[in-house]
């Protein structure tokens, strides 16, 4: 006989043991990134201008760009959805790391793995819901996108955003972003952002600093 | 190593303020945390690692052969490139960030970027080699330039001596080395001022990509300079993406971002394709899908309608085109057909209307007028006719008929229209290497994929039959008796068509005996040709010799190229190893005239000579160019100003200045195609009409061989390689996979589901590849990006999936290849496929089918 579970015990509990085991950094100014779902040709430039500049092999991807499809012919739709790491507000890999090798930065929010303190134990892998931190065999380590902070501090703009052909892809604080006050070619002048587009993990789960001109058939 | 040791490493590497905000973060991660471990986080990601400002930054270009050219910015360690980044807007000299519509920023594509991948590349040749077992086994021995160039001169004097000027093949291309000092061309590069100099070479004049367009606008405007910049396409109100896709192929540095801006300010788009491309999808498109091949009969179906419903600008035709109706057409050529009795079928009793052309295209009537009704009435609308549907038997038809399109609704030479075609725009100062009564000589010039035919039936090949180029002199006619090839930059033997067909060439010239014959493949790696050569020279790739990069296409852009790093390996440029052989060869002095034999040790200051002399002489002295080639090269970048976005023709249309064609009018009706009685004694070798016509290719899915090979293949260039360059490059396979797509219906039918291995053959050929199964493909369209690495199995099958071997080698009669004239079949296959020769894994990019 299959064991009986009391869910909304369970849910306290978890509910209770993450609040007990980590009390996200709350950062200055929480940097994120803006993509243009509609207006993306899907040249994947970002990609390789990500690989080369953090000297991945094939393999790990900081940086995904997500191609979207469906209609049947010859009334088809086609859209990306551009994502690497969402540097969320309560990042669901932080607490999962057993060395504290991930981090959230006070001042910009970037969430980073400290490759020191990797062990390539993959358990944030698994927690993450969008795919962000990258498994490195070569390694044994995760590694994933850190918003480029070297750049960042030089008052520069990350490698992906500034090899973007389209100048669809940016980056900002994330609440001028949402609020659209932020100064950005990633939206156009008739285009409204969203926090979540169709398929995407539930925004409320991590809480992730992105937003994205949606594409009508990607409204959630 | 351990941590401390790591530490101290980075404490040396991390600027001050970096440590300072890492200990910021640490501290408050630590404050947070309190029930896990607490340890300090000291260490950047990756390590030891130095920022770009750590590093030495030389700004360069890509080089690859694309219609565009881009900025990349090399940050450097001594002599290793550590990583590449691209124009953030400071080069030209404004702050960092500039990016206006004026002087936009020259952000490089995703093969730019994988740039450094391709420079390290494990396939890179870094010493001259010499095949020891059979042509295209693959087996070579590393010898010495002196032993190269001295066994390759003497073959080369002997082949001369032995089978006359026409012995040798230049199969130069456009490859990887588009400078304007270093350049490898078909026509004009430093391969044929090398051969033509020796004395020996049969050229090869029809160019892949674009013949039939550039046929089309030779015949209709006079020029191939039929082109905008990108910038004008920012104010259409219309753009038509005939066949054209550019989101993949880009001409210019940034017309897929001036077509965004064109969206923002309500221009609609429209593409005509067989697939709903991501250009399509991005600039929100209404997609037309059309039967390939059948281009040329829509579009004389929309002159049909704008004839009947009276659309045209009959102003614009009267005072600039030539046979577009009775009253254009010229007294000498009264009792010729002009364009819109053929359209109306006055003559032939078959007018060309939307109803005719439906069932030849596929596309509905009411389609086809509601985009001639669109394209008549919106001013001004850019009808932008690409080179892919010109890529066909009878491509030059297409191109001329949308020129004459484009011409009766006068969106010729405004801002907004468009006359593309060829699309050459802004005029470049392209030439810094020598260019004098050298430069381009040849004795017999064919038709570029009929070398093989030439090869394999020598003697018994009539003229016609390869294009041969008229000449004024003794060896006019004469069949060119093929004993060896030169490729500098080219990959041709996997480009051209038909490559079962140039193997047996191949062989052909195999079966003359060891020393008859000579294959020498000049390039930066191995590749699919290199492996058949006799002799492999390594070319220093653009980062290792000095240049200045443009875009051949449009753009009005210089960039600095600099040696960015030392040669790899024993590397040389082309530059430096055709100047020794032409000094082995007894005219050293004449081809490079500013070099001494040193040279090919030291080609610094030579190289510095042409290109200043460039910049000084015909940069700033033709162009108005005020900075100085120092100043120049220091900056790295120099991008035009222009007082208004150039469009084509504008000083014809405007100002009334004649086109360069024999009437000085847009020639629908050709003066010189008409004028032509005996076709077996131009290149052409085959009737073309004065007119643009409908003509029934000769493979199409209106063709009873559809029972066979129910599958029209089509094979566009793609967008993670250029051509064939790049496809040994990880990243790039990582990002997008060799496959053939496939429409969804179609693959049901043959229980084919996406990622399945499947075969596409004909009568030709067998390739072995995964399928892409999609509702954004035409039925019965099977698309198969070229370019491929060819991998030939035991049983002659292709395991890359190099859609020529499928093509067919008869070109148009105006030269045009025929890349996307194929019927085919499709079937599940156990065969396997090999995405690369390095075999690394691959996995197909996910798609997301997300509307179920």
């Amino acid at each position: 006989m299959a064991p009986t579970y009391d869910k909304a015990k369970i849910k306290a509990a978890a509910k209770a043991r993450k609040a007990e085991v980590y009390v996200p950094v709350v950062p200055e100014t929480q940097w994120g990134f803006i993509h243009n779902n509609v207006d993306c040709i899907g040249c994947r430039a970002c990609e390789i201008a990500c690989k080369d500049k953090n000297g991945l092999a094939p393999g790990p991807r900081f940086r995904r760009v997500q191609y979207i499809e469906g209609g049947t012919y010859p009334e088809v739709f086609a859209y990306k959805v551009n994502m690497s790491c969402n540097h969320c507000a309560e990042p669901a890999c932080l607490p999962t790391c057993p060395t504290g090798a991930i981090f959230k930065r006070k001042a910009d929010g970037i969430v980073d793995i400290d490759s020191t303190l990797c062990i390539g134990c993959r358990k944030c892998e698994a927690a993450c819901p969008f795919g962000a931190p990258q498994y490195d065999p070569v390694q044994n380590i995760v590694v994933k996108c850190n918003m480029c902070v070297d750049e960042m501090e030089a008052g520069r703009k990350p490698y992906c955003v500034m090899g973007c052909m389209m100048r669809v892809l940016d980056v900002g604080p994330i609440d001028q972003l949402r609020a659209g006050t932020y100064e950005t070619k990633a939206r156009g002048p008739n285009d409204d952002v969203v926090n979540q587009v169709k398929h995407m993990a539930d925004p409320e789960l991590t809480n992730p600093s992105i937003v994205f001109v949606p594409h009508s058939k990607g409204r959630v | 190593m351990n941590t401390h040791q790591r530490r101290d490493i980075l404490k040396n590497l991390i600027n001050p303020n970096r440590r300072d905000v890492l200990k910021t973060a640490a501290a408050g991660l630590a404050a947070s945390l309190a029930p896990l471990p607490v340890r300090q986080a000291a260490a950047f990601a990756y390590e030891p690692y130095p920022t770009d400002d750590e590093l030495e930054t030389v700004v360069t270009s890509c080089a690859h052969n694309c219609g565009s050219r881009h900025m990349l910015v090399a940050h450097k360690k001594g002599d290793v490139i550590v990583r590449l980044s691209t124009d953030d807007g400071r080069y030209q000299g404004d702050p960092w960030g500039t990016d206006t519509e004026e002087v936009p920023q020259m952000r490089a594509c995703l093969r730019g970027r994988s740039y450094r991948a391709r420079l390290y590349s494990p396939e890179r040749l870094l010493y001259p080699m010499k095949r020891v077992g059979k042509r295209g086994e693959g087996k070579f021995k590393r010898i010495s330039w002196d032993q190269a160039l001295t066994e390759i001169s003497e073959r080369m004097v002997y082949l001369r001596d032995k089978y006359g000027p026409t012995a040798l093949l230049d199969q130069s291309y456009a490859g990887a080395s588009y400078g304007v000092l270093h350049k490898s061309d078909q026509i004009e590069g430093l391969l044929a001022r090398f051969l033509g100099m020796f004395g020996c070479r049969t050229s090869s004049w029809s160019v892949p990509s674009y013949q039939g367009t550039t046929f089309s606008s030779r015949m209709t405007f006079g020029t191939i300079e039929d082109g905008n910049e990108d910038d004008a396409f920012a104010h259409a109100k219309l753009i038509i993406m005939w066949g054209w896709n550019p989101a993949y192929t880009f001409h210019g540095g940034n017309t897929f971002y001036y077509m965004r801006l064109a969206k923002q300010r309500g221009c609609k788009f429209v593409v005509v394709d067989p697939q709903y491309t991501d250009s399509a999808a991005a600039y929100d498109a209404w997609w037309i899908p059309i039967k390939p091949n059948t281009d040329a009969a829509m579009l004389a179906a929309m002159a049909h309608y704008i004839f009947s419903n009276n659309l045209h600008d009959q102003g614009f035709i009267d005072r600039f085109t030539q046979g577009m109706d009775a009253g254009t057409m010229p007294e000498w050529a009264k009792d010729k057909e002009n364009f819109k009795d053929y359209i109306l079928g006055t003559n032939d009793g078959v007018p060309k209307s939307p109803e005719w052309a439906e069932p030849i295209c596929g596309v509905k009537a009411a389609d086809i007028i509601k985009l001639a009704d669109m394209y008549a009435t919106t001013k001004p609308a850019a009808l932008k006719a690409s080179w892919a549907p010109g890529r066909n038997a009878y491509g030059e038809q297409y191109n001329r008929m949308a020129s004459a399109v484009q011409a009766m609704t006068g969106n010729i030479g405004i801002l907004g229209g468009c006359a593309e075609g060829v699309g050459k725009g802004w005029h470049s100062e392209a030439v810094a290497y020598p260019y004098d009564q050298n430069s381009n000589i040849w004795y017999a010039s064919i038709k570029s994929d009929r070398w093989a035919h030439c090869v394999l039936n020598y003697p018994n090949v009539k003229r016609e039959e390869i294009g041969l180029w008229p000449r004024q002199d003794a060896l006019d006619g004469v069949i060119p008796n093929i004993r060896g090839i030169f490729w500098h930059g080219s990959d041709w033997l996997n480009q051209l068509t038909n490559i079962n067909k140039e193997i047996e060439a191949i062989r052909k010239l195999d079966s003359y005996g060891e020393g008859e014959s000579l294959l020498v493949c000049m390039d930066s790696t191995i590749t699919p040709t290199g492996i058949w050569a006799d002799y492999l020279l390594p070319i220093a790739t653009h980062f290792e010799r000095h240049d200045t990069a443009l875009p051949w296409y449009k753009g009005h852009y210089y960039i600095h190229r600099p040696k960015v790093i030392q040669p790899l390996g024993e590397s040389k440029s082309d530059f430096q190893v055709f100047t020794e052989l032409a000094w082995r060869l007894g005219f050293g002095p004449g081809y490079n005239p500013k070099a001494s034999r040193e040279y090919f040790l030291i080609d610094d200051n030579v190289d510095e000579a042409y290109l200043r002399e460039w910049w000084e002489g015909k940069v700033m002295h033709h162009q108005g160019v005020e900075i100085s080639w120092d100043e120049f090269k220091k900056r790295g970048i120099y991008k035009f100003k222009l007082p208004e976005p150039h469009v084509a023709f504008r000083a014809q249309i405007r100002d009334g200045a004649p086109f360069p064609t024999p009437s000085g009018k847009i020639e629908i009706l050709s003066t010189t195609l008409a004028q032509i009685t005996d076709w077996t004694r131009t290149q052409y070798g085959y009737e073309i009409p004065a007119i643009p016509k409908w003509i029934e290719p000769w493979e199409s899915l209106n063709h009873p061989k559809t029972r066979d090979f129910p599958f029209h293949l089509i094979s566009p260039h793609p967008r993670w390689r250029t051509h064939s360059i790049f496809n040994n490059i990880g990243w790039l396979r990582e990002t997008f996979s060799q496959e053939v797509t496939l429409n969804a219906a179609d693959a049901k039918k043959l229980g084919i589901v996406t990622g399945d291995t499947v075969e596409v053959f004909n009568d030709r050929g067998t390739v072995v590849l995964p399928a892409y199964v999609t509702e954004r493909c035409m039925p019965g369209v099977a698309v198969m990006h070229e370019g491929s690495w060819m991998d030939i199995a035991e049983d002659g099958t292709d395991r890359s999936g190099n859609p020529d071997f499928l093509t067919l080698d008869e070109p148009s009669p105006a030269g045009a290849f025929a890349y996307n004239t194929v019927l085919a079949n499709i079937r599940k296959s156990d065969r396997i496929h090999r995405p690369g020769w390095d075999q690394l894994a691959t996995a197909r990019s996910a798609v997301f089918r997300r509307d179920q």
